[in-house]
């Protein structure tokens, strides 16, 4: 697992070495990264929002150094450790992540980082934004995926088309390609990534077990594999009736002792209502013979 | 707030087809009503007595028939609402065709407490009220000791719901099982039932009860909190109805929680938000669950505490010493 | 018997089972004392009432308190009206007579008041109509509620039938009988006029009632007992739990009986009717179910104690040297191993000494129960963390003391009243066995 393995080496490299905050290099093209537009009022409160949401659990609330006790200290953001840094190094950092910070390259659209830029650099007065970047033309390379599913071969089978010069298509080989299928709170990744071939495809087996609805379908997605966000992508979407059928039913569709009453096990429902009629019945034929004791005086 | 403990006369109920209830209820009617009558009495003494204060603070009111009225903000009662709970028909069917689940990392707990705070603030609870507290274990003088962060267990065979007279706390297609405050009578059967301690009660009034007087009861969140009732962890049902994780799995800075759907074999982490197979990740890590000779059946998986990333450092209580 | 057989006639029974039947000052002194202490108690649940169970030192861990333990010691008191009218009583054990009717009014007393018990242990007592309306057969609760009820109105009727006579007689017979109550007692006895056919009536009902108020008692009690033994917590996850519970029942209820038989040979002037005799038979039973008891005591302790299962260990370590050492051990030598020593002695049978004896039984079943519903709790599966110190260790507190103490006093109010203003002792069964039976109605 991806995760576990970074824990380990994080695990590694914070015993006894305490380099961990030092280590956190940003690499030199970064750091001058700067925002594409200026900071607005607007801007900061919506950066407030998302801090709220996805920071202050660790950062704690802006200036009040009430940051998580964890180790590395994350530190209070309105502080002078995060302020002298360049919007850029802010900006690959919450990009990037470092465990056992997350990552919100995919938790966060690129403007809402840079929001949360915004807001944490309103706790700055000497804070001068760097004039805005207008972003320059795309020169990288523009990716489309296209999927479909492969009977005979029993595979996914992906194929990436590249924007070539002058308007013209072709196979794009050399791209890392990732699978996804949809489950309920998020994505999950289908396999390691691959690398398409010359002709541009990629092959993904379909793991037999894993669960599809109750036809067996599957929501899947291919996308390109690229941390540096250095493509243009656009992924591509199925359902694949490719999944397990899974029609588990309901948990409540026993009669239990747990059930609610109208679910009761039958022998319980009848035990007790006969018991309740027997017995009952018996206390009211003897109040029915007490009422006849008043009458039989006369006779 | 009741502002009656009269009991309710045996006449009040649509469900009396059954002469052998109302024989029930005539009885005990008849052998509790010198006490209930005296106790009434008394404490409408009391109702009455407080409703002397005035603030001389007026609201302006809308009421039913459309007419604004000036009352005395210590006049206004929350009336007793029956039939009006957010999600009361849902609340009961579950989401279809799910089978939450969640798995607790063991090895990456550090006492860090966001879950909890997390929760209380999502329920109205008081600082030592907990649907999840992270309990400091060691199961042997010569184990390590962890912290386990420990809640509901929504148990598939839940001794908690076994014994509940009324139906006040029931299991639902999709596992998670619930507390209807609306209708628990308060006997808390289903407290000395469970064995997990998940339960808790309101024992005095709840957490800003006034401010959240008047506020629509929401099964599936179990607020607002009443007095006299039972609480305890939801699954977070209210934010799972909105394809969101559990507000304890999100708030967790420190990756423990997975949470999911047992029918998709997936869970979801909290923190890096990666979504994993649920048999994997049970299967690599060795997963397991709390006192599983007890048959409960549990829906939440724990992971050994081995490898952990953080020396163990003693829990400190901030909790009032007495409540 | 020290009775002279030939001066018995009719109408000196009449008068020697009825003399009390008169409101006098002392009655009057003792039922002011009663309403006013039972005011004072109800003003304590009403705080419960407005300010929710938290008034009470119950929390989250030690959930069921001293509120439970009140419950389950009346219900069990009120099951010897079972042991003495049903199963000694079909037996034919004819000298239990003169004391069917007192086991029969601590039955009704206290079934009646174990149901309002209940109550106060209730978060939100005003839903209580929601145990009939939405019950579930599947808990034990609605079980209880179900059997307790019908045990209550087969006591209930049980008292009154044989009754029927004794009021046709006394509000003929019985000068003292306020003027107002007259008429109460003619509509109640139902014109009774000694017609064999009413007679074969009476006693039909009897026999059926008796045949169903075994099961009856059986099932309160070990219903009561099942609200323990279905969960899984070390301590009350027992099969045998059921039995226990009917035995130390057993104790507990012929301790009230003989404590009730003192007092109304002392004051009602009984002894010629509650004799030594009585008082000796009853010593012996007291010691036969206490030795049932102690049997199952033993099976109780003895075989988790064997084994030492992780909780099991915890669980007896704070019973038997613990924190609860100290009342654990008064409770089950004083209430029960001491007693039953004594009781094998003769001279330790006779009226006062058995009357002590049977208070601290009484006293010590009280404490019992408090011991079987409470330590559990403290010490459960997963440890008690984070929270307040009164949540580890429970202390009951003033309030929950007096609503603990208002049952009591009901039941006094109840008994005090029934014995009151009706014979202690069956009129009319006793005119029977005597052979006086020659009753003229009008």
């Amino acid at each position: 697992m991806r995760f576990n393995k970074l824990l380990l080496i994080f695990f590694i490299f914070s015993v006894g070495t305490r380099v961990s905050a030092q280590t956190w290099v940003v690499p030199d093209d970064q750091k001058g990264v700067v925002a594409s537009f200026k900071f607005t009022p607007d801007m900061q409160k919506q950066g407030e929002q998302i801090y709220v949401k996805n920071c202050q659990s660790c950062h704690g609330q802006m200036g009040k150094d009430n940051w998580a006790k964890l180790t590395p200290p994350p530190g209070d953001l309105s502080k002078e450790k995060a302020q002298v840094q360049t919007d850029g190094e802010l900006f690959y950092r919450i990009t990037a992540g470092k465990v056992p910070m997350p990552e919100f390259r995919n938790i966060l659209a690129e403007d809402d980082r840079w929001w949360v830029i915004a807001y944490i650099r309103s706790f700055n007065p000497k804070y001068v934004q760097p004039n805005p970047v207008a972003k320059a033309a795309f020169t990288g390379r523009i990716v489309t995926l296209a999927m479909q599913y492969s009977d005979p071969m029993k595979k996914i089978v992906v194929s990436a088309t590249e924007q070539l010069k002058e308007g013209q298509t072709g196979p794009a080989a050399g791209v890392e390609v990732m699978l996804y299928v949809k489950r309920y709170f998020g994505s999950m990744q289908v396999g390691d990534i691959k690398t398409t071939n010359a002709k541009g495809e990629v092959m993904f087996e379909f793991p037999a077990d894993l669960p599809g609805n109750k036809d067996g379908f599957v929501e899947v997605t291919a996308r390109v594999n690229d941390p540096k966000s250095v493509m243009k992508t656009t992924p591509a979407n199925a359902a694949l009736a490719i999944g397990a059928k899974t029609d588990k039913p309901s948990l409540t569709d026993t009669r239990a002792w747990w059930s609610v009453r109208s679910q009761a096990p039958i022998w319980i429902l009848l035990t007790y209502t006969l018991s309740v009629i027997i017995v009952w019945g018996f206390i009211l034929y003897i109040v029915y013979s007490i009422m006849k004791i008043r009458k039989l005086s006369k006779g | 707030m009741e502002d009656s403990n009269t009991p309710h006369s045996p006449h009040d109920s649509e469900d009396q087809k059954n002469s052998t209830r109302r024989n029930f209820l005539k009885n005990i009617g008849l052998a509790g009503v010198g006490v209930a009558t005296g106790a009434a009495a008394l404490y409408s003494g009391h109702i009455f007595e407080a409703k002397k204060e005035v603030s001389g603070d007026q609201k302006v009111l809308l009421t039913q028939d459309g007419k604004l009225v000036q009352v005395d903000s210590l006049e206004i009662k929350a009336m007793e609402k029956t039939g009006t709970s957010l999600h009361e028909v849902e609340g009961r069917e579950g989401i279809p065709g799910r089978r939450f689940v969640m798995v607790t990392d063991l090895s990456k707990c550090r006492n860090a407490r966001k879950c909890i705070n997390s929760c209380q603030d999502a329920h109205q609870l008081r600082p030592e009220q907990y649907h999840m507290n992270t309990l400091q274990m060691q199961d042997t003088p010569n184990t390590a000791p962890y912290h386990m962060p420990k809640n509901c267990q929504h148990c598939d065979n839940p001794p908690c719901v076994s014994v509940c007279p009324v139906d006040a706390t029931y299991k639902r297609p999709d596992g998670i099982v619930l507390i209807d405050n609306e209708r628990c009578i308060g006997c808390r059967f289903c407290m000395a039932a469970c064995p997990y301690s998940a339960r808790i009660f309101n024992w005095i009034e709840p957490k800003d009860a006034a401010t959240h007087e008047g506020q629509n009861y929401n099964v599936e969140l179990n607020v607002p909190q009443r007095t006299g009732t039972i609480s305890k962890c939801l699954f977070s049902a209210d934010r799972l109805r909105e394809g969101k994780l559990p507000y304890c799995v999100e708030a967790c800075p420190n990756g423990v929680y997975y949470f999911g759907d047992e029918n998709e074999d997936a869970v979801t982490n909290g923190t890096t938000k990666e979504t994993v197979r649920l048999s994997k990740l049970l299967r690599d890590n060795g997963g397991y669950q709390l006192m599983p000779e007890l048959g409960t059946k549990p829906r939440v998986y724990y992971l050994p505490p081995k490898n952990r990333l953080f020396p163990f450092e003693e829990a400190t209580d901030a909790t009032p010493e007495k409540v | 018997m020290t009775m002279d057989e030939n001066k018995l006639t009719f109408d000196k029974i009449t008068a020697d089972l009825t003399h009390h039947i008169r409101i006098n000052k002392g009655f009057l002194l003792w039922m002011g004392f009663l309403t006013v202490s039972l005011l004072v108690c109800l003003y304590a649940y009403s705080l419960q009432l407005r300010n929710g169970l938290g008034v009470a030192g119950i929390r989250d861990y030690v959930t069921w308190g001293m509120y439970l333990a009140n419950f389950v010691f009346f219900v069990a008191a009120s099951l010897i009206g079972m042991l003495i009218s049903a199963v000694l009583g079909l037996i034919g054990m004819k000298w239990l007579t003169p004391i069917t009717r007192i086991a029969e009014t601590i039955a009704v007393a206290f079934a009646a008041v174990a149901g309002l018990v209940i109550v106060s242990d209730m978060g939100r007592p005003e839903r209580l109509a929601y145990v009939f309306l939405y019950g579930r057969p599947q808990s034990p609760i609605l079980w209880d509620v179900t059997v307790i009820t019908t045990y209550f109105v087969l006591s209930l009727l049980l008292l009154f039938l044989p009754l029927i006579a004794d009021m046709a007689i006394i509000h003929r017979k019985v000068p003292t009988l306020p003027s107002w109550l007259k008429p109460v007692y003619k509509f109640l006895s139902l014109n009774f006029t000694n017609h064999p056919e009413q007679n074969k009536i009476i006693n039909r009902s009897i026999r059926i009632l008796l045949i169903l108020l075994i099961p009856a008692a059986l099932s309160i009690h070990t219903v009561t007992s099942w609200l323990f033994a279905v969960t899984s917590r070390a301590g009350w996850d027992s099969t045998v739990f059921g039995p226990y519970f009917v035995s130390g029942a057993f104790v507990a209820g012929s301790a009230a009986v003989i404590i009730a038989m003192f007092f109304f040979r002392k004051n009602y002037k009984l002894e010629n009717y509650l004799t030594d005799m009585h008082f000796n038979n009853m010593g012996k039973v007291l010691a036969t179910v206490s030795l049932v008891y102690l049997y199952f005591n033993i099976n109780e302790f003895l075989v988790p104690g064997y084994k030492l299962k992780h909780a099991d260990a915890i669980h007896l370590q704070e019973l038997f040297a613990g924190k609860d050492a100290i009342l654990f051990w008064i409770v089950q030598l004083g209430g029960l191993i001491i007693p039953i020593l004594f009781l094998l002695f003769r001279r330790f049978r006779n009226p006062m000494p058995l009357m002590l004896i049977s208070a601290a039984v009484m006293i010590a079943a009280w404490f019992k129960r408090y011991l079987i519903v409470v330590p559990t709790q403290e010490h459960p599966f997963l440890p008690i963390q984070h929270v307040p110190q009164n949540f580890v260790h429970y202390t009951p507190t003033l309030i929950e003391t007096l609503i603990t103490i208002a049952p009591f006093i009901l039941v006094l109010i109840i008994i005090t009243l029934i014995s009151k203003f009706f014979p202690v002792i069956p009129l009319h069964e006793t005119a029977v066995e005597k052979g006086v039976d020659h009753v003229k109605f009008d």
